[in-house]
């Protein structure tokens, strides 16, 4: 007998229970992508930022909060500050940048950054990108400021549909795009790249503050944590960090999060694993005519066995499967309202913010846990003997 | 010899007292004999055709199946020997509701890992014998009593077993119906020359049998 068509009889012949059973697997797993997606996708976007700058010295106003490269919040360091970094023995160059999180291009109110703004002097390009090229047809700002021209990353252009000539409205004022990023980095894809002095004018209106950061690259032969202590030592009002102090800020945050992803999604396991024991329990004591039945005919124990394992297995996989659909679903709409990024844009990147192997991990953690969840069940109806059953059937 | 009892016992602890279901009971089941045990309610009928039927442990004495000492034999042993050696035939049928008549036969062929297409000619050739031809696709709650009573009386001989146990096959049918699935047993287990041990309340089912034990209070009379 296929013992799976069997167990799905037994299963649609208490399609109520089945069902709310069903649900409730489904429900502990449609949090568990949705936490696991969210938190995932959260902490890659952080680390990535860490790739930013590997190898320099970030210098900032003391004081400022700093997550993995860039200050998020904080001062602004006056021009002189170049001056004296460049001027600290071992650094090579001194590039100043001016970083703001969260720039809106439309008025609507945004729980987190969306987006990221940099200004850079014209030709330092590199320093933040690397060698990311920009689309065929594009070009970096030209340093002319009365151009006023930007550079936009790929998922800003694809959500604005933004080509080269188009125009962004950025602090009142046009901008027209000169070109756009090819890259699939969550930090570059979302930035918009402009010269010092045009980002100087937008946020201050004067150029008496250069931004909030200065990366300084060392000298050969120097290390990171030469130039950060003379920088410290020489400059009064920065905040130097190396690579790896900047790792350190953020580490255990992320840590903590990963943490907590992990604990709720433990804890829901284990209420689906409550879920289905329970279910499975009720679903065979209401049987033990039957297994004992199978006992006395001599069926092996291990069929029996397998019989209850396959329905609570069932389970899982049908509970897993709703729940990775739903909870996908779930992520998009998350991470869409977090980030205003219009749905239909969202579901064709589906693979992108929960990716196959974590939806296959998922189900599988799923499968396994309904099957160990019919393990007990399982060894309560292989007991079950007719001499006693049928008597204590009343 | 299919099956002997030396000094079978079994009892039951019930708080303080003890209850003594089968009481050193002697008796010995012949090759293809027909043999019916009768006695009144709680004489011990169903505990003793479970302990031949090795469905459950003695407290004291020893069943002799095919002359092996089954005390000596593990769990597993024990249920290869119900799976092909013994056909149980209940009082309440216990078919899985699940599974049609078919395949309420087929399962204890299944069991032995009977090939799927042999496990198929055997039970429609069984429900034929019988006379369920034309209910195989039935689930047990769309037949009559008398015919779930058939259906495990199909699933009893699958196997080809050397024994049947039937506890009360009758009882829960009307005595027209009754008398005829016992004339079906037995004319059944004539043909494929099988053992068949039943316990029975019927007077005509006892008349018919080659060999009848009386048991009262466990004990044989
Ligand atoms: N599990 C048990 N626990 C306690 N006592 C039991 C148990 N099983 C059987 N008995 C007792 O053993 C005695 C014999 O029971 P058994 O069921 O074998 O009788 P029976 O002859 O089959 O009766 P009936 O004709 O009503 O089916 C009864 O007195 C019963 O109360
Ligand atoms: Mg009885």
């Amino acid at each position: 007998m296929r013992v799976t068509v069997m167990c799905l009889r037994n299963l649609l012949r208490r399609r109520f229970r089945t069902s709310l059973c069903i649900f409730g697997v489904s429900l502990a797993t449609i949090f568990i992508v949705a936490v696991g997606a969210t938190t995932t996708n959260y902490t890659v976007v952080i680390r990535e930022m860490n790739i930013f700058f590997s190898g320099d010295v970030v210098v900032v106003a003391e004081g400022a909060m700093v997550i993995q490269a860039f200050p998020v919040a904080g001062g602004n360091l006056p021009v002189s500050v170049v001056e004296k970094v460049q001027q600290v023995n071992g650094v090579k160059t001194a590039v100043p940048m001016l970083v703001r999180f969260g720039y809106q291009f439309e008025t609507v109110i945004q729980l987190a950054p969306t987006n990221v703004s940099v200004g850079i002097p014209p030709g330092n390009w590199s320093v933040l990108v690397g060698n990311t090229p920009l689309k065929p047809g594009g070009n970096w700002p030209s340093p002319d400021l009365g151009k006023k021209e930007v550079v936009v990353g790929s998922s800003l252009a694809k959500q604005y549909d933004l080509t080269v000539g188009s125009e962004v409205k950025m602090e009142n004022t046009n901008l027209t795009v000169a070109g756009i990023l090819d890259t699939r980095s969550a930090l570059l894809s979302r930035s918009l790249i402009l010269p010092l002095e045009l980002a100087q004018r937008l946020y201050y209106g004067h150029t008496m503050w250069i931004g909030n950061m200065v990366v300084a690259q060392p000298e050969e032969g120097v290390t990171e944590k030469e130039v950060t202590d003379r920088i410290e030592a020489e400059i009064l009002g920065v905040e130097a960090l190396t690579t790896d102090e900047r790792n350190e800020i953020v580490e255990p945050l992320l840590q903590d999060i990963e943490t907590w992803s992990l604990g709720i999604s433990s804890v829901l396991y284990l209420l689906g694993m409550v879920l289905v024991t329970t279910v499975a329990m009720i679903n065979v004591s209401e049987r033990r005519r039957d297994f004992a039945t199978l006992d006395a005919i001599g069926a092996p124990r291990s069929s029996i066995f397998r019989i209850v394992v396959t329905e609570t297995t069932l389970i899982g996989l049908l509970g897993g499967l709703a729940g990775i659909l739903l909870g996908s679903i779930a992520a998009i709409l998350i991470a869409s309202f977090y980030t205003n990024i219009p749905l239909s844009m969202f579901f064709f990147d589906l693979f992108n913010i929960i990716s196959p192997f974590f939806m296959i991990k998922i189900l599988a953690s799923t499968v396994a846990v309904s099957c160990v969840a019919g393990v007990i069940p399982a060894i309560a109806a292989s007991r079950m003997n007719i001499s006693e059953v049928l008597r204590s059937e009343y | 010899m299919i099956a002997k009892t030396q000094e079978l016992t079994r009892m039951y602890r019930l708080g303080a007292s003890v209850i003594v279901a089968v009481n050193k009971v002697n008796l010995e089941v012949k090759e293809a004999a027909f043999v019916s045990i009768v006695g009144p309610s709680g004489s011990g009928k169903t505990t003793l055709l479970n302990l031949i039927g090795l469905n459950d442990r003695p407290t004291s004495g020893k069943v002799f199946f095919k002359s092996e000492d089954t005390s000596l034999l593990t769990d597993k042993e024990r249920r290869k020997i119900r799976l092909q050696n013994i056909g149980f035939v209940f009082q309440t049928f216990n078919l899985l509701p699940t599974l049609t008549a078919l395949e309420n036969v087929e399962l204890p062929l299944a069991l032995a890992k009977v090939p799927p297409k042999l496990q198929r000619e055997k039970a429609i050739q069984l429900l034929e014998a019988v006379g369920l031809s034309d209910r195989l696709q039935h689930r047990p709650k769309e037949l009559s009593s008398g015919e779930m009573q058939r259906v495990a009386i199909a699933r009893a001989l699958a196997n080809n077993p050397c024994l049947i146990l039937a506890d009360e096959p009758t009882g829960e049918l009307d005595s027209e119906t009754g008398y005829e699935i016992t004339k079906l047993l037995l004319s059944l287990c004539r043909k494929h020359k099988t053992t068949v041990v039943v316990a029975t309340h019927d007077e005509r089912v006892a008349k018919a049998s080659d060999v009848k034990y009386s048991i009262r209070d466990g004990m044989i009379t």
